[in-house]
């Protein structure tokens, strides 16, 4: 698209035709101030503080809803724009309760920053304000209209990004709000955004109320792994609660632009749910008992060493999970398949009918990391069972020893019944993860992993796209990242005799080893991903 | 009701079942259609921009030159819009074409839609007019059974539905774009603009909107000629007009006389002066958002450059008289509660900036009012002018600053006085 020249408070800066003046703003450094504006939504011009002076034109003009014209001269910084936005700050306070000290958003508000940065000193306004009561809205939102200031952006995302008019404007005048249609309550999935979006404290997170202030936590970047789209999410960690209080969305223009689903975003809640498990665990007829990790792993590793003396590598099964890192899988890959000889080796797919919204789809592979786990060739050997087969074989006592990388439901293996009869069946039985489920209350052997949070390592999502997780936090459970685990099990299986400093070695290594993976690092990969090298060719063949 | 001899869009309004297609065809209605119909659409533009006819909503822009704006090389269909939303206080003139010459309307509506080229025409009828709509509704089922609506009018190929649609009581639906968005069936706000309806209007297609009392002129343009139009009313004022007078006059109605006429004259000539011979304090000229006249500003032409001039607005030509038993405090407060009450609370300044200046006056009016709160007022009225998507902010801040500057006194004695020197200070 040809590009225009203007000048915004004399700054020369060149933008595609079509840019509004918020956006040219930002190109040439120069900060204008907006509530309703929204690069995501449809621009409302409602709000008037983004009121900006062009010269040769007697009145302001909105912003966000103009145009950069080729030269053009924008003036923010006048006595005329200056005032303009003052007054509008004025009128937003009017009926606005400014009860920041007990607002959830207090701390990353923007009418709060404004007020602070362009509002006079003390209101005209000496009348009763309007006043309204809370409301839950459903969506896990609560709604306080005092605090709204009536930008739109809610009713906007729920019509134009889930296009469902679950939120809607209502009545006029002052006494215009925002409310549910008929006293429903808001269903979309996306809902959740909105917490996020919302420039006051008028609609915030039920999940998060009164948890904390914003800026206690500690924000690092993390994705989503709860479907293969890879949503790209801030985990706000509260050091002195030694607590994860929420995930919210991360911009990143090439995967989920401003949004992440509610699933992905009460996602946070499983991180210390009771079923955590705190720490490896031997199971021994019925009696259950915390091992330390140093002794579990070589008795492991004896166990399955024991059972291929015995039976041969064909009576081990190993059911990997594409919800692990491409750095485990890496790791799972070289242990069980290139140095034992496991032929039976898998993972199971785990698709659900997706959720599409007009603007944002939840994508039906409930796995994260296909896509590497494809890469990475997280497949039977020669000769090998898939996982149906190899719960079947295990069933009917071919198969004697079975590893889960991931436990998880019954039927997510196949029949719930038949897996219940392998896992009775198998002589051993080890499941490495991070919460208690059907097929850990039968191992043998479990070993406490570390969820996307708590560990370090890189994804691959369904666009073929390598984005990093990081540690968060350090938790006071006795629990191993899991490339920590796999990496000791390889070493005590003697698949390879030294230890990677950390998981950017290991990737280097896979990176290395793997043609699709070439070329990327930690620091290429960075905090918004990259494409694996195969991923823009996939696309080319088709 | 009836104008003086000469009417033109009064002639025959005073007529038993003048609203009947019988009637005025008897009268020579529909015949300016058929000529239109023989012409191209580019020589009614013409003939239009000629006459001098500007809009008679409020904004006197020229109705041919918003016309013109509408793309020639479009594959869009267009649309002719009515706007008979007449909701401003002291406005009741378009009424009166609505209820009494609905076929004056209809015809000027199916010219304007052949001019511009729009098969489709709505009119978008205040929802309190539901005689007028009935009415209206009628006039199309008649004009329609004559040929004059619907399909290939007149054999001459070219067809124009005409719809009337009902609003649901929205002041902010007589804004074109409000309008536009409440014939979309969502809730009637202003759009931005650009882009301008002619462009980008209902249904996202060239459309024009024009007020009931423009369309109305224009069979007599078509008929009698541009010239013959020009020739009424002053060089840049042209035309007919119909004054709703009302407010402290022995005979309050809808009077029609030529663009110009001083309003004085209107006052005393067509209402007959002030009952009792009381002296006039002041006069809203054009309908409740113009900014007030001191009685003893009111020799003025009647026409949209004269009222600018005189610091005041032409708007839609309906002066409201105030005698000295009005209280301009009480006044401004009833003004500023009407445009409070229906900001359609889109934009910031207007939502809130309108409800302020409503509880200022009322503070004021009751006596409880400070000297700091005029300043305050006529701040806030700076504060919202200029600064809103649509023209309502401008309304409610002009006349509440119109009257605390003309009527600043006023204002004083009741903050000093602490009560209303009138009597006021109450909801009665």
């Amino acid at each position: 698209m040809a590009n225009v020249t203007l000048k915004i408070d004399g700054r020369s800066v060149s933008v595609p035709k079509g840019t509004n003046l918020v956006e040219a703003g930002k190109t040439a450094g120069v900060f204008t101030p907006h509530f309703c504006y929204h690069p995501g939504l449809p621009v409302v011009g409602v709000c008037r503080i983004c009121l900006v002076e062009i010269e040769g034109r007697p009145k302001l003009v909105a912003g966000c809803a103009t145009p950069a014209e080729e030269g053009m001269t924008v003036i923010t910084r006048s006595a005329k724009v200056k005032e303009a936005r003052r007054a509008v700050m004025e009128f937003l306070l009017i009926h606005h309760p400014l009860d920041c000290p007990m607002c959830d958003k207090g701390g990353e508000c923007t009418l709060q920053d404004y007020t602070v940065a362009m509002s006079g000193p003390a209101t005209r306004f000496k009348f009763e304000k309007n006043t309204w009561p809370e409301e839950d809205v459903g969506g896990k939102l609560i709604l306080n209209k005092n605090r709204c200031i009536l930008c739109l952006r809610c009713v906007n995302l729920c019509k134009d990004v889930a296009g469902i008019e679950e939120i809607a404007v209502l009545a006029r005048g002052e006494e215009t709000y925002i409310g549910t249609i008929g006293g429903q309550k808001i269903e979309n999935e996306l809902a959740g955004n909105i917490a996020d979006i919302c420039p006051v404290g008028a609609l915030t997170s039920k999940d998060f109320r009164f948890k904390s202030r914003p800026w206690e936590l500690k924000n690092s970047p993390s994705v989503c792994t709860l479907c293969s789209k890879g949503c790209n999410t801030i985990v706000g960690y509260h050091p002195r609660r030694d607590e994860v209080l929420r995930f919210t969305a991360r911009e990143n223009m090439d995967v989920n632009q401003w949004w992440i689903c509610d699933r992905g975003r009460g996602q946070f809640h499983s991180i210390h749910a009771p079923n955590r498990l705190s720490g490896p665990v031997r199971r021994d007829n019925g009696s259950v008992k915390p091992v330390l990790w140093h002794e579990a792993i070589p008795a492991i590793a004896a166990a399955l060493k024991s059972v291929i003396a015995k039976s041969g590598a064909g009576a081990v099964g190993v059911v990997a999970s594409a919800e692990l890192t491409n750095e485990e899988l890496f790791l799972a890959r070289t242990i069980f398949r290139d140095k034992l000889g496991v032929a039976n080796f898998d993972f199971p797919a785990r698709p659900q009918p997706p959720v599409v919204y007009p603007k944002f789809t939840i994508e039906g592979d409930k796995n994260p990391n296909t896509r590497g786990a494809r890469a990475l060739g997280i497949a039977p050997g020669q000769g090998g069972r898939s996982v149906r087969d190899i719960i079947q074989a295990a069933a009917e006592g071919e198969i004697r020893a079975l590893v889960f990388l991931r436990g998880g439901d019954l039927d997510t293996f196949g029949d719930a019944a038949l897996v219940a009869r392998a896992l009775e069946r198998v002589e051993l039985l080890v499941v490495l993860d991070t919460h208690a489920s059907p097929v850990s209350e039968k191992a043998h052997w479990v070993l406490a992993g570390a969820t996307h949070v708590e560990k370090d390592g890189t994804y691959t999502n369904s666009q073929g796209r390598v984005q990093r997780v990081q540690r968060v936090f350090t938790t006071s459970r006795d629990i191993r990242e899991d490339w920590r685990v796999l990496q000791e099990l390889g070493l005590a299986l003697g698949a390879f005799s030294e230890r990677v400093a950390g998981a950017e070695e290991l990737f280097a290594r896979l990176a290395a080893a793997n043609p699709a993976f070439r070329g990327l690092t930690y620091t290429s990969v960075g905090e918004l991903g990259a494409p694996l090298a195969s991923a823009t060719a996939d696309v080319a063949v088709g | 009701m009836s104008g003086p001899s000469g009417a033109v869009l009064t002639k025959t309004v005073h007529l038993p079942n003048s609203h009947t297609l019988d009637v005025y065809r008897q009268h020579g209605g529909y015949e300016a259609l058929a000529i239109a119909l023989k012409k191209t659409p580019d020589d009614i533009i013409d003939m239009v921009k000629r006459s001098g006819l500007r809009g008679r909503g409020g904004a006197g822009f020229p109705a041919g030159t918003k016309w013109g704006f509408v793309p020639k090389n479009t594959d869009k269909p267009k649309y002719m819009c009515v706007n008979a939303d007449e909701s401003e206080p002291g406005a009741f003139k378009d009424r009166l074409i609505c209820a009494k010459d609905p076929h004056q309307l209809i015809e000027g509506t199916v010219i304007g839609a052949f001019a511009i080229g729009a098969h489709r025409s709505y009119i978008y009828v205040r929802g309190e007019f539901a005689a007028e709509a009935r009415i209206l509704d009628a006039a199309i089922a008649e004009a329609r059974k004559a040929g004059l609506v619907g399909k290939n009018i007149l054999n001459s190929g070219f067809d124009c539905e005409v719809t009337v649609y009902r609003g649901a009581g929205a002041y902010i639906c007589g804004e074109e774009t409000g309008l536009i968005e409440s014939i979309e069936g969502k809730r009637g706000q202003p759009r931005l603009k650009p882009p301008f309806p002619a462009v980008v209007g209902l249904f996202g297609c060239p459309t024009v909107v024009n007020n009931v009392e423009t369309l109305a002129c224009v069979p007599h343009i078509v008929k009698h000629g541009w010239e013959w139009f020009a020739g009424i009313g002053t060089e840049r004022n042209t035309g007919p007009k119909l004054y709703g007078l009302s407010g402290h006059v022995v005979k309050p109605g809808v009077y029609e006389a030529p663009m110009g006429i001083p309003l004085r004259k209107l006052i005393d000539e067509f209402g007959g002066g002030v009952p009792g011979g009381r002296p006039i304090k002041a006069v809203i000229p054009g309908g409740a958002s113009c900014p007030v006249l001191r009685g003893d500003e009111i020799d003025v032409p009647m026409d949209f450059d004269s009222m600018t001039r005189a610091g005041s607005l032409f708007g839609t030509g309906t002066p409201v008289v105030m005698d000295d038993t009005c209280c301009m405090v009480k006044a401004a407060w009833i003004t500023a509660r009407f445009f409070a009450h229906e900001s359609c609370g889109q934009c910031t300044p207007c939502r809130e900036g309108a409800g302020w200046l409503q509880r200022l006056l009322w503070k004021i009016e009751t006596g409880q009012g400070e000297e700091k709160d005029i300043d305050t007022l006529l701040s806030v009225t700076d504060q919202i002018e200029g600064n809103t998507i649509c023209a309502l902010g401008d309304a409610a801040a002009w006349p509440a600053r119109g009257f605390a500057k003309k009527f600043r006194d006023e204002f004083i004695q009741h903050i000093r006085e602490k009560r209303c020197p009138l009597g006021g200070g109450s909801l009665n």
